[in-house]
C-alpha cells in the first residue's frame, strides 16, 4: 500500500473554471458576482445565450434562448458579449496558479488546464489544490479541481464538484456518472438510450469488442473514454517571461473606479507571474489608450524590486489617482519589467529605509501636494553664487557621517524670505540707519559689513554682484540685508 | 460583593491595553537634544507625539534648534523631514554633510504644508519631522487637524515638532518658548557653541517623565 508521502504514483489534477468567457468578463468589471449576466455567442441581432449567472438562471432564462427573449424573461439581465482579451488575461490567471502546484501544465483548452503532479507527495496534494481554487477565487476566477490518476478521470473530477474533488476509487465514481460526461457523439445517444444505457457504468459493464463491433470506431472510444483508465503524455506548456498586459474597454472609462478595478486584476496576475518566475518587478509602464487617439504613458522606477501586488498597486494608483486625462481611456497596456529577486542581508549598522516602498509612496504623495520640483534632499551647487541649491531623490541608505569640518559653521542659520523683501534704507555715512519692508521695520541698532560678493562676471546673462549687511533692529531681530543693482533687499532673518 | 476600586481600575487598564496595545508604548521615550537646558528638564523631545516650539520673537533660534537636532538624526542615520510652509530654509547655511538625511517639502500654502505633514507624519521610516509654520498668516488651524496629526505620528513613533510665532497646538505634548534673540556678536561664534545658549522654557509637559528617563 503506498505511503502518504510516496510521490511515485500517477497523479493528475484539472483546475477548471466554469463557463470559463463569461467569468473571464466578469473579473474585468466592477459589476460584482450576485447580479444576472448572460453571455451571447456573438453581437449579432438573434445571437443566442451560451453561459448564465445563477441569478440569470433563477430568473427563467435557459441557455441558448434568444436575447430579446432573455430580457423579457429578466428586465435586469445583463449582456455581455466574449472578448478575447479578457478570455487570454484569464488564462494567463489561471495557468499562473497552475504553475504553482508543478511546472508540468497543460492548457488543455478555455479555461481548463491539466496539471501533472508526479513528484509532489501525496499528502499535499489535495490541500495545493484547495490553496489554487482559492487564489483564482481571489484572481476573480470561481473554478473547481479534481484530483485522480489519468488527466481524463481528473477532468470527469472537476466537473462534477464545486470545489476540489479526489478520485480514489475510480470505478465507483464512474458508475455514478452520465454518460454524457464522456462527450458521446451526437448520432450514439439514442442508440445508448435504448440500450438502457444512463451511466459510464452501464456502459463499461458491456464488453468492449461487442461494444464496438456495434457502435464502430466512435463507440469504441467512448468506451475507454468511458473506464478512464487511459493515461497520456500531457502537452506542457511553459510559464511567460514577459509580464505585460493589455485590455481594450467596451464602452470609455470616465471614473477612476473601474479603470483601478481592472488594473488591480492584471497587477495581481502578473504579481502572480513574478511569483512564479522566481523575479521581482524594479520598473511598472503604463499605457492608458485614450478616445482622442492620443495616450498617457507613465514609467515608475520602483525604489527597490518588489513581486508584490500591494505594493505595486499602491504604487501604481497614487499617479492613477492624481491624473486627469483630456479625454476618456478606452484600454490600457501594463508592464513591469523583472528582475531577479534581491537577496541580501543587511549590515548591522547599515540604515536603510525601513520600508522603502512606503518611502516612495509617501515621497510620490507629498509631490503631487507640492510639485515634484519642490520635495527632495537639498545640494549645495558647487558656486558661491546665493542659495543656489538643488533638490535631489533621498539617497536609500543615509551615508555614515563624514568628519566634523575644520571650519564649523558659525553664526545662527539664515531663514530666508523667498523672494526677498523690497525695502527702503535710511543711511547715515553709508551705514544703514532705519530699515523698512513690508512686514519689518525699525531703528538700525547695530550693523556689521558690508560683505562684497560678485560672481560668474564672465557670463553676462548670469553674471550677479550684492553687498551684505548684518543688521539688527529695533524688535530684536538679526536681519540680513542686501543690495544690488535692482536696490535693497531684505534677505532673510538670522534664526 | 462589588469590586473595589483598585481592582475595577487594574481591570480597566488591562481592558485598555489590550484595546489599544500601541498607546503607552512610546510613553516615556524621548529623542534627546543635546541642549542641556531642555534635557534636563523633560528628557528630550517626545517620541509618538508632538511638541510645539514657541518662536515668539524674531532670530529666537528655531532654526539653530533645528541645526542641533539634524546634527544629531544625522549621528544616529535617521531620516527628517521639513515641512517649509514659508520655505524659508537656507541650506548654505549648514554643513552639506548634516543635509545628508534630510527631506525638504517647500510647500507653497500652509494647507500644502499641513497635508504633506500628515502625510510624512504617518510613515516610519522618518525619525524627526519638522513643520515650520512661521512666516505665514496663520488662519485658524482646527484643533480637530492637531488631534489628527497627534494619532498619525503615535504609532510611527517619530518626533514631530512645530514650529510656530505664538502657541497654536492643542494636542501638543510638550510646548516650549523660545523668546532670546541672537545679537551681532553671534554670527563669529559657532553654531555648536550657540545652541549651548539656547534658554527653552517648558510651558506645557503633558506626559509625565519615567523614572528611567527622568534623570
Amino acid at each position: 500500500m503506498p505511503s502518504a508521502k510516496d510521490s511515485s504514483r500517477p497523479a493528475f489534477a484539472v483546475l477548471r473554471v466554469p463557463d470559463f468567457a463569461l467569468h473571464s468578463l466578469l473579473r474585468t468589471r466592477p459589476l460584482g458576482r450576485t447580479g444576472a449576466f448572460a453571455l451571447l455567442d456573438g453581437a449579432r441581432r438573434k445571437a443566442g445565450i451560451t453561459a448564465l449567472s445563477p441569478a440569470a438562471r433563477s430568473a427563467g432564462v435557459d441557455l441558448g434562448c434568444p436575447a430579446p427573449l432573455a430580457i423579457a424573461r429578466c428586465p435586469h439581465l445583463v449582456m455581455l458579449v466574449p472578448d478575447a482579451a479578457s478570455e487570454a488575461e484569464a488564462s494567463a490567471a489561471l495557468l499562473s496558479v497552475a504553475f504553482t502546484l508543478s511546472p508540468a501544465v497543460e492548457h488543455t483548452g478555455p479555461g481548463v488546464c491539466t496539471i501533472d503532479l508526479a513528484g509532489r507527495p501525496v499528502d499535499q496534494h489535495a490541500p495545493a489544490l484547495h490553496d489554487a481554487i482559492r487564489r483564482l477565487e481571489d484572481l476573480g476566477l470561481p473554478a473547481t479541481a479534481g484530483l485522480a490518476a489519468t488527466p481524463l478521470l481528473a477532468l470527469y473530477a472537476a466537473r462534477e464538484t464545486a470545489s476540489v474533488k479526489v478520485v480514489e476509487s475510480p470505478r465507483t465514481f464512474l458508475d455514478r456518472l452520465p454518460i454524457t460526461a464522456a462527450e458521446p457523439a451526437p448520432e450514439l445517444l439514442p442508440v445508448l438510450a435504448g440500450w438502457g444505457v444512463r451511466t459510464l457504468g452501464d456502459l463499461t459493464v458491456l464488453p468492449k469488442v461487442e461494444v464496438a463491433r456495434r457502435l464502430g470506431p466512435p463507440g469504441l472510444e467512448l468506451w475507454e473514454r468511458a473506464v478512464g483508465e487511459t493515461c497520456r503524455p500531457i502537452h506542457r506548456t511553459y510559464p511567460k517571461l514577459t509580464f505585460s498586459s493589455s485590455l481594450d474597454f467596451e464602452h470609455e472609462i470616465e471614473t477612476l473606479e473601474p479603470l483601478v478595478f481592472v488594473l488591480r486584476r492584471c497587477l495581481d496576475r502578473l504579481a502572480a507571474d513574478l511569483a512564479v518566475a522566481g523575479c521581482s518587478a524594479t520598473d511598472l509602464n503604463l499605457e492608458l489608450r485614450l478616445s482622442d487617439e492620443s495616450s498617457h504613458r507613465h514609467h515608475v522606477r520602483l525604489p527597490e524590486p518588489t513581486g508584490q501586488s500591494d505594493t505595486l498597486f499602491r504604487t501604481l494608483l497614487t499617479h492613477v489617482e492624481s491624473l486627469h486625462t483630456t479625454s476618456p481611456v478606452i484600454g490600457f497596456s501594463l508592464g513591469l519589467i523583472p528582475a531577479r529577486t534581491l537577496v541580501r542581508q543587511q549590515g548591522l549598522f547599515e540604515t536603510g529605509l525601513r520600508d522603502p516602498h512606503r518611502f516612495a509612496e509617501t515621497l510620490a504623495r507629498t509631490s503631487t501636494i507640492v510639485g515634484a520640483d519642490r520635495t527632495g534632499t537639498p545640494r549645495q551647487d558647487d558656486t558661491h553664487r546665493p542659495d543656489s541649491i538643488t533638490l535631489e531623490l533621498p539617497a536609500a541608505v543615509v551615508p555614515p557621517p563624514r568628519p566634523e569640518p575644520v571650519c564649523p559653521p558659525l553664526g545662527p542659520p539664515l531663514r530666508r524670505f523667498r523672494p526677498p523683501h523690497p525695502a527702503k534704507v535710511e543711511l547715515a555715512r553709508e551705514t544703514p540707519l532705519y530699515v523698512w519692508t513690508d512686514t519689518v521695520q525699525g531703528a538700525v541698532t547695530a550693523t556689521s559689513g558690508p560683505w562684497v560678493g560678485s560672481g560668474d562676471w564672465w557670463r553676462p546673462d548670469l553674471a550677479w554682484q550684492r553687498e551684505e549687511w548684518d543688521v539688527t533692529l529695533e524688535d530684536g531681530g538679526l536681519y540680513r540685508l542686501m543690495e544690488t543693482s535692482e536696490g535693497w533687499f531684505l534677505e532673510g532673518v538670522y534664526d | 460583593m462589588a469590586p473595589s476600586s483598585s481592582s475595577s481600575s487594574a481591570a480597566l487598564r488591562q481592558l485598555l491595553a489590550e484595546r489599544f496595545p500601541s498607546a503607552g508604548k512610546q510613553r516615556g521615550r524621548r529623542l534627546a537634544t543635546g541642549l542641556p537646558n531642555l534635557d534636563e528638564a523633560t528628557g528630550g523631545l517626545p517620541l509618538g507625539a508632538i511638541t510645539e516650539v514657541v518662536c515668539s520673537g524674531p532670530s529666537c533660534g528655531g532654526h539653530l534648534l533645528f541645526s542641533r537636532l539634524l546634527a544629531l538624526t544625522r549621528e544616529a542615520r535617521g531620516r527628517v523631514a521639513l515641512i517649509d510652509s514659508s520655505d524659508g530654509f537656507d541650506p548654505c547655511s549648514y554643513p552639506s554633510d548634516t543635509l545628508a538625511h534630510l527631506l525638504w517639502v517647500r510647500a507653497r500654502t500652509l494647507d500644502d504644508a499641513l497635508q504633506s505633514t500628515d502625510l510624512l507624519s504617518r510613515d516610519a521610516n522618518l525619525a524627526l519631522i519638522l513643520l515650520d509654520l512661521r512666516g505665514n498668516a496663520l488662519r485658524r488651524i482646527p484643533a480637530t487637524q492637531w488631534y489628527r496629526l497627534q494619532r498619525a505620528v503615535e504609532p510611527s513613533g517619530l518626533a514631530l515638532l512645530v514650529e510656530t510665532p505664538h502657541a497654536l497646538v492643542p494636542s501638543a505634548q510638550l510646548r516650549i518658548e523660545l523668546s532670546r534673540s541672537h545679537s551681532l556678536g553671534s554670527l563669529g561664534v559657532e553654531q555648536g557653541t550657540l545652541c549651548g545658549r539656547l534658554a527653552p522654557i517648558v510651558m506645557r509637559q503633558r506626559i509625565q517623565i519615567s523614572p528611567l528617563t527622568a534623570r
